[in-house]
């Protein structure tokens, strides 16, 4: 990335998107189509980019773009890939983004589905770690012991969040990575990478969200920057579901947790205790990260 | 309105126009704006320079806009280049990463390509009028170029035969090779600006003499009066003041000096003299006397070691009580031990102790000599200022008064309204509080040789280097590049802040409304 080079012509997305300030999602989909190229067709699940991309006739991509309906993100991307095959239009680069429910909850079988079939296309979650658009409902993507409007307090959010990179790694597609957005090199190579493969590829993006996480909306990239020094995001790859390796190295001795969380309000008023078990949990997910990226080498 | 079924495509068409129509602007209530963030190096500067701004010039190789620049505060970078003790380095942020920007090699380099690439100033046809300037040092040669940049036919009356006061005089030629000098003087004078040397003012001429032929009049005498001691013995031959020493020696000639020399003061004449005296013929051993400890003595540290390391032998805490002679001929010095304290100077005469020697060099310190205004009465308005004003200082120092004094003179002659000078006591940017997490391929590097590269290491603390961050964490696109620098687009901006949090510079702010 040459950053001389780089103007409001070379990007896919148009300014005057419906993202909200500061929205980490709006800045990934910005690096990921600019990776891709021009030759692109977006699949887009119910999500906050369904907003964001912009109301008719407006639109917010240089590129075409289907809509579709929550569950079905897996299997309409299958469909379009095979359609413009069909048509003689093999070069066009399928992406389907989807947001963390789209992914990990309402859109898991369909997804799964054409996984297993290695279906010919990319997959990007940006995950918010909730159901943001909806009013910030929980979804299997939100962190142990966050606050949410399905879980306010005294509540707090149960159970741990669903390893998705784990999940596709088991259905052993050809390529699947991490990215955030404070690495943008680093998503962009891996987009780069992942367009050169063919079969099913499956990028997960966390992008913060200053509205649902409770932050200032000038602490996305700061945040997503902490996520991975404290070891809550790692950025790594996996290749043909057994090929794990470290893409940003991340300290062996990491940031206290609680660096992350401070800045938060959706954990503001997470107690002692749950703070200790979602550092554990951190703790125990590194290392067994750890041991698979050891055994790949 | 439901969307058309195109025949062509055989899908609903909808979304093709951009959302740029739609100004996200709108909603905004913060602005993101370049502030006015000081670097520690520009608040440390003497001189008040920008300078950041030529380093960055520098780095992208553009010598010409790099001298634009520097020569709206220094016109003369390759003397500072050599003389200035550049506190803007002891105080650069980079030296907490790894090492300081070695800001005066690269200020000697623009300097060099000033002194190679000059080019005349264009000027009107008709001067705007005439100003005579008494004192050819730094602070008259700095007031002459900025009045005759100004479109002033400037006169330059200078009491010596030698152009250039304390630079020519006062300054050793290993601390200003005089080659630099004399370069600089020529390009002055090719600028149109007269010097009449061997001319005093005030004997030769008088003072209201020139306000009748001159417009207007700048005075920067300087202070070239040596303050006496008292000590018995004083008055002897073998006893030399700094000042004259140093004329002597930097204009060619050569002072008497007997092997010892001893030398009283601590401040910059003093161990200019201590080392000069060190490189004239037949003298080998040459001690620096100072009533105050080390870290007391006013003059430039990186001097004092420099004398050490020649060879200068240092004595702290001791007073002379006299100058002790055999017939004529010097034979040493008799020094009390004294003590420096909150209430004084404390002396203990009991254990005096003698340092032989046969030539003394008293730099106890310079006044001002106002011979030059004679019996002058109230003249309307005058200009004065470098050491005249401000007692010894620097070169730096003086050439920033004879700009401001130029800009004065410009202000009373053309009526325009004087510029407030920048306050220097806003707090400079913190080494903590830049953003190098975002720097991009931030890699600690020690100094370079080529200026660019070097230029290249700059932080930039508080101003804006072009890298770029702002463009590249902006989720709304709403920052443009436009030939290499990046603006804010105030129609798409929503004023989330993240170009102001992420700047590693420091360079931008964030203001209240639209």
């Amino acid at each position: 990335m040459k950053i001389d080079e780089l103007n409001r012509e070379s990007e896919m997305i148009y300014s005057g998107h419906n993202a909200c300030p500061g929205c980490g999602a709006a800045l990934a989909v910005r690096y990921l189509t600019r990776a891709l190229g021009t030759n692109l067709a977006v699949v887009l699940t119910a999500s906050c980019w369904s907003i964001i991309a912009g109301m008719p006739p407006f639109t917010a991509l240089k590129c075409p773009v289907l809509h579709c309906p929550f569950p079905s993100a897996g299997s309409v991307g299958s469909g379009l890939k095979r359609g413009l095959n069909a048509k003689g239009l093999q070069d066009t680069t399928v992406i389907v983004l989807a947001g963390d429910g789209g992914t990990f909850d309402i859109g898991l079988q369909s997804l799964s589905g054409a996984a297993q079939r290695n279906e010919d296309y990319i997959f990007v979650c940006y995950d918010n770690e909730a159901y943001m658009n909806t009013g910030m409902q929980s979804s299997s993507a939100t962190p142990y012991g966050a606050l949410t409007n399905t879980a306010p307090y005294p509540l707090f959010k149960e159970g741990q969040k669903k390893d998705i990179m784990q999940i596709m790694a088991a259905h052993g597609i050809p390529y699947a990575a991490t990215a955030t957005v404070a690495f943008p090199e680093d998503m962009e190579e891996k987009l780069k990478k992942a367009k050169e493969i063919s079969g099913f590829r499956f990028i997960h993006i966390l992008s913060p969200c200053p509205p649902g996480w409770g932050t200032e909306s000038s602490d996305t990239i700061h945040l997503s920057r902490l996520a991975v020094a404290t070891g809550f995001f790692p950025l790594y790859e996996v290749r043909n579901g057994v090929n794990w390796k470290m893409t940003v190295p991340t300290d062996e001795k990491r940031i206290p947790l609680n660096d992350y969380l401070s800045g938060q309000r959706r954990f503001k008023k997470m107690d002692e205790p749950r703070r200790q078990i979602l550092q554990k949990e951190i703790d125990r997910d590194w290392e067994s990260l750890m041991k698979r990226v050891n055994n790949s080498k | 309105m439901p969307p058309e079924l195109t025949k062509e495509t055989e899908y609903y068409q909808c979304g093709t126009e951009p959302s740029t129509a739609n100004k996200t602007g709108e909603w905004r209530f913060l602005t993101p704006e370049k502030g006015r963030k000081l670097s520690p190096c520009r608040q440390s500067c003497l001189l008040e320079g920008e300078i950041p701004l030529w380093l960055e010039a520098v780095k992208k190789d553009k010598w010409k806009e790099a001298w634009q620049i520097m020569s709206l505060y220094n016109p003369f970078p390759a003397l500072t280049g050599h003389v200035c003790f550049h506190p803007c380095i002891e105080n650069c942020n980079r030296g907490q990463l790894d090492q300081e920007i070695d800001i005066q090699a690269i200020e000697r380099a623009i300097g060099e390509w000033r002194l190679a690439n000059y080019e005349r100033l264009v000027k009107l046809k008709e001067a705007k009028g005439r100003i005579a300037i008494v004192g050819s040092g730094p602070a008259g040669l700095s007031c002459a170029y900025y009045l005759n940049e100004a479109g002033y036919a400037v006169t330059v009356y200078e009491r010596s035969k030698l152009i250039g006061g304390m630079l020519a005089l006062g300054i050793p030629d290993y601390r200003l090779p005089r080659k630099v000098l004399q370069k600089e003087l020529a390009l002055l004078q090719e600028e149109g600006i007269k010097f009449v040397a061997g001319c005093t003012i005030g004997k030769d001429l008088k003072l209201t003499e020139l306000y009748d032929q001159y417009l207007q009049v700048f005075v920067a005498t300087g202070a070239w009066f040596s303050r006496k001691s008292a000590i018995p013995g004083e008055e002897s031959r073998g006893v030399w003041n700094a000042l004259d020493f140093l004329s002597m020696i930097n204009s060619g000639q050569v002072p008497a000096a007997t092997d010892p020399v001893v030398v009283i003061g601590g401040g910059n004449a003093a161990v200019d003299s201590a080392r000069s005296a060190l490189r004239m013929n037949g003298v080998n051993n040459v001690t620096l006397i100072y009533r105050r400890s080390k870290v007391e003595m006013p003059a430039d540290p990186q001097e004092v070691e420099a004398a050490e390391r020649e060879g200068v032998e240092l004595i702290f805490n001791a007073l002379p009580r006299k100058i002790e002679k055999k017939g004529e001929v010097i034979r040493a010095v008799l020094l009390d031990h004294c003590k420096t304290s909150l209430e004084g100077l404390t002396v203990d005469c009991s254990r005096a102790f003698r340092k032989n020697c046969g030539t003394v060099i008293m730099a106890i310190g310079q006044e001002a000599d106002l011979s030059v205004f004679g019996n002058m009465e109230k003249p309307t308005t005058l200009f004065a200022g470098g050491d005249l004003i401000s007692g010894p200082a620097t070169v730096p120092e003086a050439i920033r008064s004879g700009r401001l004094a130029a800009a004065g003179i410009r202000a009373k002659i053309e009526g325009l309204p004087e510029t407030e000078p920048v306050s220097a006591e806003e707090n400079p940017v913190l080494f903590s509080e830049l953003n190098l997490k975002s720097k991009i391929n931030l890699e600690l590097q020690q100094r370079q040789a080529d200026p660019s590269a070097e230029a290249g290491r700059c932080l930039g603390c508080g101003s804006c280097t072009s890298c770029g961050i702002c463009y590249i964490f902006c989720p709304d696109l709403a920052v443009d590049q436009i030939d290499g620098r990046y603006q804010l687009n105030p129609d798409y901006c929503k004023g989330c802040g993240i170009c102001v949090k992420e700047c590693p510079s420091q360079a931008l702010i964030m203001k209240g409304g639209r």
